[in-house]
């Protein structure tokens, strides 16, 4: 699926975008970690850390790993604090 | 009397140049705390509600807070409480640094200005008492020139609270500037500016003692420590100018007066794009280990601090993409004393207004930067066109006709930040039954919208009690006063809250009582606003947001039968 970053998470990874094969959250949290090194602060095994949320497709936040996922997804991963 | 406080307020008659102590009970100290809470609380006691909040007799209060001196992180805060000039309601601001410090060192909780000088004033409050000098010479100056003007005057030590010319000109949306930041909404700065009062310069040396200072130094440095972490990194690294790509993405980032949630041009305007081809540098307010202030060059040597409100109103608001202009236009608004989300708001309304053909300013149009600067300067100085829109949306709209009511981007009056309520809806909520109108500090409801517990536009009954729990939140966190952006390295931060006051007052105080003391603040401000003439028909969204879907993303749309039926079961769970 696609996973698009923004704010701090976009930051840290140094890219905006990228394609992920996973069939659930935590799976895909778990590539991301291995992948994108900076990421890991803020992945703990299979789970955001709080400051962190993720979105699937724009609409639903989602945060349980066992969420699944089909490979036309789009996962947002951004910032939690959402205000400012 | 508890630790951590003076117990007494400073009360100062500017229209007799005279002042007194007053005491403050322990009890009430307690009930109140400090800031927001304990501003309101004075308010009511000097029956501002009733009083034209223009009026000499009107009390502005400067509330300090049990912390501010303290070692903890982000505590050196103080609201400015009054009746708000622009909506008629209770208005408490805040602002940072050492304003804060000072004033308490004053040897008093808050500071209550009534009367009105007879020439443009200071007042001057040092070791050797309370007395006002003169400052015509600052007639037309910027709040920073003022502040550094009167510090060459009376000594560097000095800290210095101002309005701009917006102040003196008594724009309804004035703020009362120090040290760069603002404290921003409801027109506090025109409230000083009707008193004939150019600013306020403190000198203190009295300090409040602490019950446990060894425990106090425990809780500071464990809170600075998790200040350093992840759950500050948005503000620390991009600062709240993140927000405008994320909003963006959601459809949420409100765009020309409200007709999009999405902007095309908003990647030139995000700090990811800013820091490209400008130098910036940060910095933080005082006693704040944060530092969330990101500070952009802008030609000729000056700086100006970008933040997602000022870029949502100045920017995607007004439809604006020249980058240069936005923080041209934010600069500004920091020189004359605005607020810069209800300029934004209402230079947007007006050009919505245009492009109607309902007011005859062909120059004001979408996307123009330069009428964006043009207006900017003519509310500031209450020219032309600037004297309508000086007096917000809301009453420009008035004044328009044509239902332009509806379109007007206000709550109560006050202009709405840059969160798009129908793509967020239990902001909406929050923005409907916010005490000083449409506000994002004190409904923190975007949180509940940006997590797995509410569906975002298409929000339940069940959205109520979240919302309810950020309006608290916001409530004990401005009255104690500590920073919202430290809310996320909270694990229970009522019983963290509890640590922190039991520290430095000595007193007994549970979790469970501040939840009720947050209650008993958010009452306060309702209290006040009954008084004042509030009617169950004000907490709504302009009709603009209750009968048109966003354009681009149809599931965006809310009733206003959904919208009165979350309302009235807020209020029902407050038990009003």
């Amino acid at each position: 699926m696609h996973v698009e970053f923004l704010g701090v998470p976009r930051q840290r990874a140094g890219i905006s975008e990228l394609e992920v094969q996973a069939n659930t959250l935590g799976q895909l949290l778990g590539t991301l970690a291995t992948q994108i090194p900076p990421l890991g602060e803020f992945i703990a095994v299979d789970r955001l850390h709080s400051s962190f949320v993720a979105n699937l497709n724009g609409d639903q936040f989602i945060s349980d790993p066992a969420t699944p996922l089909v490979s036309d997804d789009c996962v947002l991963i951004l910032s939690a604090d959402a205000g400012g | 009397m508890p630790f951590g406080y003076h117990g007494c307020y400073l009360r100062i008659d500017v229209s007799k140049g005279t002042s007194e102590y007053v005491p403050l009970s322990a009890i009430v100290l307690r009930q109140y705390l400090g800031g927001s809470g304990l501003g309101v609380k004075l308010l009511l006691d000097e029956g501002a509600a009733v009083m034209d909040p223009l009026a000499p007799e009107a009390p502005l209060v400067f509330a300090f807070s049990p912390l501010v001196g303290s070692p903890l992180t982000t505590s050196a805060k103080f609201a400015v409480v009054s009746k708000s000039p622009l909506t008629g309601r209770i208005n408490d601001s805040l602002a940072s640094s050492g304003f804060a410090i000072a004033g308490k060192r004053c040897g008093c909780d808050a500071i209550v200005i009534v009367g009105r000088a007879a020439d443009l004033s200071v007042v001057v409050i040092d070791e050797t008492g309370v007395r006002m000098e003169l400052a015509t010479e600052y007639r037309g100056a910027t709040c920073r020139e003022t502040e550094s003007g009167l510090k060459a005057r009376l000594g560097a030590n000095y800290r210095v609270a101002s309005i701009g010319p917006a102040g003196e000109h008594l724009v309804r949306y004035a703020t009362i500037s120090h040290d760069g930041r603002h404290a921003g909404r409801g027109g506090s700065g025109a409230v000083l500016g009707a008193k004939n009062i150019k600013a306020i310069a403190l000198r203190g040396t009295q300090r409040a003692e602490w019950a446990n200072p060894d425990e106090l130094t425990t809780i500071s440095k464990s809170l600075s420590k998790r200040s350093f972490g992840p759950a500050t990194a948005k503000y620390r690294e991009l600062g709240t100018a993140t927000n405008l790509l994320t909003f963006n993405r959601f459809g949420a980032l409100p765009t020309r007066n409200f007709q999009s949630g999405t902007f095309e041009e908003a990647a030139g305007l995000s700090p990811e794009q800013l820091s490209t081809t400008r130098s910036k540098t940060r910095e933080s307010c005082v006693s704040c280990t944060i530092g969330c202030e990101h500070i952009y060059s802008l030609g000729s040597g000056s700086g100006v601090r970008v933040e997602y409100e000022s870029l949502f109103a100045l920017g995607s608001l007004c439809g604006v993409s020249d980058a240069d202009a936005v923080l041209r236009a934010s600069q500004r608004c920091d020189e004359l004393g605005l607020d810069t989300i209800s300029t934004g708001g209402t230079i947007a309304f007006a050009m919505e207004c245009v492009e109607r053909g309902w007011l005859d300013e062909p120059w004001l149009t979408f996307g123009s930067a330069d009428a964006l600067v043009r207006a900017i300067d003519l509310i500031g100085s209450r020219q032309g066109i600037g004297n309508l829109l000086a007096d917000g949306s809301r009453h420009a709209a008035e004044a328009i006709g044509h239902n332009s009511i509806d379109f007007a981007p206000q709550v109560k009056g006050l202009e709405i930040p840059g969160y798009e309520p129908r793509a967020l809806q239990t902001m909406a909520l929050g923005f409907a039954v916010g005490a000083r109108g449409a506000d994002h500090n004190r409904s923190g409801a975007y949180e509940v919208d940006f997590s797995d517990k509410v569906d975002r536009r298409h929000v339940t009954l069940d959205a109520v009690r979240h919302a309810i729990d950020t309006e608290d939140k916001a409530a004990l966190m401005d009255s104690m006063i500590i920073c919202k952006f430290l809310r996320g390295v909270f694990d229970d931060f009522h019983a963290e809250a509890a640590e922190m006051l039991r520290s430095v007052t000595g007193w007994d105080v549970s979790a469970e009582e501040l939840r009720e003391t947050a209650k008993r603040i958010v009452s306060a401000k309702r209290q006040f606003n009954l008084l004042a003439g509030w009617t169950p028909a004000e907490d709504t969204l302009p009709e603009r947001f209750l009968s048109t879907p966003l354009p681009n993303d149809p599931e965006a749309s809310l009733s206003r039968e959904r919208l009165d039926s979350l309302v009235a079961e807020y209020h029902r769970q407050r038990g009003w």
